[in-house]
């Protein structure tokens, strides 16, 4: 239901001219849709309380009783250097860590407690450790989205065909239906695994770094997707971003992280500031404000001193 | 894998220009129509019956193909059902089944040896090269890995100590030997399963923990060797360890039947499950999969086919290994074609082999001698395997 009308969205607009368009609703949108929006009534609440999250292995938690809240209906970019703990916390409010201490609200209920299958029928997770298998199809793989929304005997439905086809669309793989996910390029995969996740039909979303290792193409891709997510739906998008640049342009808001620590959340052009940016990053850069958000041109890394 | 020229999914609907779409697990049998699929079950079923034409006619009593084709076919068998379930479910059964109390009709010399002696050897392989293959299948998806032998997690080492203990400790026991080696099995595979947990497990951890299993379970068997004290006793401990349809009879396949179809119908709704667990752990638990639950349910419904097998015929090699390979590269690796292809290829190389197993050494050599059929799976196994790694660039990964 999160996503429909979306198909109508995307094919409304004309092929060709897409990337233009898109950019320019963007920085109207950005401006117009704020979390706590009247709009945003029916969206998901996801948060975490109080999270102290640490692998078994590590002695030191690497994030040390942080607080988040996802903007509902809204999409909210995770940021940060490696290591500062943003995928952790991303894997946390996924559920697919478990919390040493505090816990993950979705909509009131905790995510540890709820039946996994039906979990996964609110909220979807593209995360970056997916392999694909040979021998199947895009296709097949857009259908193993729909695992959450059937029995363990159930045979897939129209409602299935039709999510699937939903989300082929919206993630703009149409082409690539019948091609073998083994034979396809990066961005190609990575596209037919955001429709998978699209196929989930979900509330929320979280995303782990979708546009890493892509060619500048399927990064738009990417981030075309994620903006008509944001303007033509309801869904609760939480993602993970190196490019601040296009975390500034996609979110609308923006949680900072560094060492384990929020350091700074709020709109994109109370984040990108040269402060932030030597705080968090430590870089020296230029930020300037440009119709489509802050432009960002790093100058030097700071060293310890 | 993907080196077979299946990368146009439109290949597999030859001939069905019209629909858009594979009907892959969409129809509710529409999957089963795949002209792959088709071609690897009407192949291996004439392997089959080619196999085991060979098998009932040459033996002590000779007779000709077209003699033991009609003893096959022989309509006092196969229309009466009083002595088909004879041969089924066992004559007491089939009395109280059928209420049936005289003498059963007299049958032909030829179809009494064909249908008692020569045909249940035939049918014992044909259900545990089905048992092994599955097996094997499934322990590919589950640890993750194609190398992966229905014996990885412990089972073969567990049921090969049981065997040897049977024999050469408690010999009066032998009569339950087929029951204990198929616990033993299971017992060495709760065991790994044991190790390998901690907070969950993960296919790198079972299969090393599989590997600290087998190895002191394998020097326990080999030990044991040193206490058999004659060579009765040793061979017939070889013939178990190394898998053997000798003197296979009705009562084997009364064994292994059920469980072998309960094994292959639990895998077969298994298949949406172990198509999911190719996708990698993350993944298939984001999409709501309970991994741990799911992971042992399916490695338990494996080891049920791998017991079964070899509680009837010992603990054969590489069928459970080989045959998915094959089958992957000729249907693709959806684990419900798979599956499928899996119960025909295993019971084509299985049947096949036997027949060099039965009939190999006096061709050879003259002797009336029979091998394991073990040694002939390994012997045609082994360069099959060979001949997959070199011409395969990325094995191992599924």
């Amino acid at each position: 239901m999160s996503i429909d009308g979306l198909e109508r969205a995307r094919t409304d607009e004309t092929d060709g001219t897409d990337a233009a368009d898109g950019t320019d609703e963007t920085a109207d949108s950005t401006a117009a849709k704020r979390p706590g929006d009247a709009a945003n009534d029916d969206a998901s609440d996801l948060g975490g309380e109080g999270l102290v999250l640490g692998y078994p292995d590590a002695e030191e938690p690497v994030v040390d009783g942080e607080s988040i809240a996802a903007a509902p209906g809204a999409v909210t970019a995770l940021v940060g250097p490696n290591g500062s703990g943003k995928s952790t916390l991303l894997k946390a409010l996924a559920n697919q860590l478990a919390p040493e201490d505090g816990s993950v609200l979705l909509d009131g209920r905790d995510v540890h407690s709820m039946d996994t299958k039906a979990l996964a029928r609110k909220l979807g997770l593209l995360s970056q450790e997916s392999t694909s298998p040979n021998g199947i199809t895009v296709e097949d793989l857009v259908y193993h989205g729909r695992y959450p929304h059937r029995g363990f005997f159930e045979r897939t439905t129209t409602e299935d065909a039709r999510a699937v086809d939903r989300a082929i669309d919206l993630a703009g793989c149409g082409h690539l239906r019948d091609r073998e996910v083994g034979s396809l390029s990066g961005g190609q995969k990575q596209l037919a695994w955001i429709a998978m996740v699209l196929a989930q039909d979900t509330d929320v979303l979280l995303l782990d770094e979708p546009t890493t290792f892509l060619d500048l193409h399927h990064q738009m891709e990417v981030m075309e997707i994620i903006e008509t997510l944001r303007d033509e739906s309801e869904v609760t998008v939480v993602v993970v971003l190196h490019d601040i640049e296009q975390a500034a342009r996609l979110a609308d808001r923006m949680v900072a992280l560094a060492d384990g620590e929020i350091r700074a959340r709020g709109p994109p052009e109370e984040i990108v500031t040269e402060d932030l940016l030597a705080d968090v990053f430590r870089v020296d850069a230029d930020v300037v404000s440009t119709d489509r958000g802050p432009r960002v041109t790093p100058i030097r890394a700071r060293h310890a001193d | 894998m993907s080196g077979e020229g299946s990368t146009v999914g439109g290949e597999s609907t030859a001939g069905e220009g019209t629909s858009r779409r594979r009907p892959i697990d969409r129809g509710s049998v529409g999957w089963l129509f795949d002209a792959k699929l088709i071609a690897v079950a009407v192949g291996s079923l004439a392997v089959i019956v080619a196999a085991g034409l060979v098998q009932v006619s040459f033996g002590a009593y000779s007779m000709t193909v077209g003699q033991a084709w009609r003893a096959v076919l022989d309509p006092a068998v196969l229309f009466d059902p009083r002595w088909l379930l004879n041969f089924l479910v066992g004559e007491d059964l089939m009395r109280t089944i059928t209420g049936f109390g005289g003498e059963l009709p007299r049958l032909t010399r030829e179809t009494l040896i064909v249908w008692n002696i020569r045909l249940p050897r035939v049918v014992v392989g044909t259900l545990v090269g089905a048992n092994l293959a599955v097996s094997g299948a499934i322990f590919q998806a589950v640890t993750r890995n194609e190398l992966a032998s229905p014996f990885i997690l412990g089972v073969s080492s567990g049921a090969g100590l049981t065997i040897l203990l049977t024999l050469v400790v408690f010999g009066s026991l032998s009569a339950f030997l087929p029951l204990f080696a198929a616990l033993g099995g299971s017992l060495a595979f709760l065991i790994v399963y044991a190790i390998a947990w901690k907070n969950g497990t993960s296919p790198v951890r079972l299969v090393l923990a599989g590997v600290i299993v087998g190895t002191v379970f394998s020097s326990l068997q080999t030990a044991l060797f040193f206490f058999a004290d004659d060579i009765g006793v040793v061979q017939s401990a070889i013939a178990w360890t190394t898998g053997s349809l000798t003197g296979t009879d009705w009562e084997q396949v009364r064994l292994a039947l059920p469980w072998t179809l309960v094994a292959v119908a639990l895998s077969i709704a298994g298949s949406r499950q172990l198509n999911l667990l190719l996708l990698g752990e993350g993944t298939a638990k984001a999409l709501g999969m309970s991994i741990e639950k799911v992971r042992f349910a399916l490695s338990g419904v494996a080891v049920l086919a791998a017991s079964a097998s070899i509680a009837v015929a010992g603990i054969v090699g590489f069928v459970g290994l080989i045959v998915p390979h094959v089958v992957r590269n000729l249907v693709g690796s959806d684990y419900k074609r798979l599956i499928v292809g899996c119960l025909f290829v295993g019971p084509a190389l299985m049947v096949g082999a036997d027949v060099g197993a039965r009939l190999g050494m006096s061709v050879i050599t003259g002797a009336d001698a029979q091998v394991p059929v073990g040694i002939v799976t390994g012997l045609v196994g082994g360069p099959y395997f060979l001949f997959l790694m070199r011409r395969q660039q990325h094995m191992g990964e599924i």
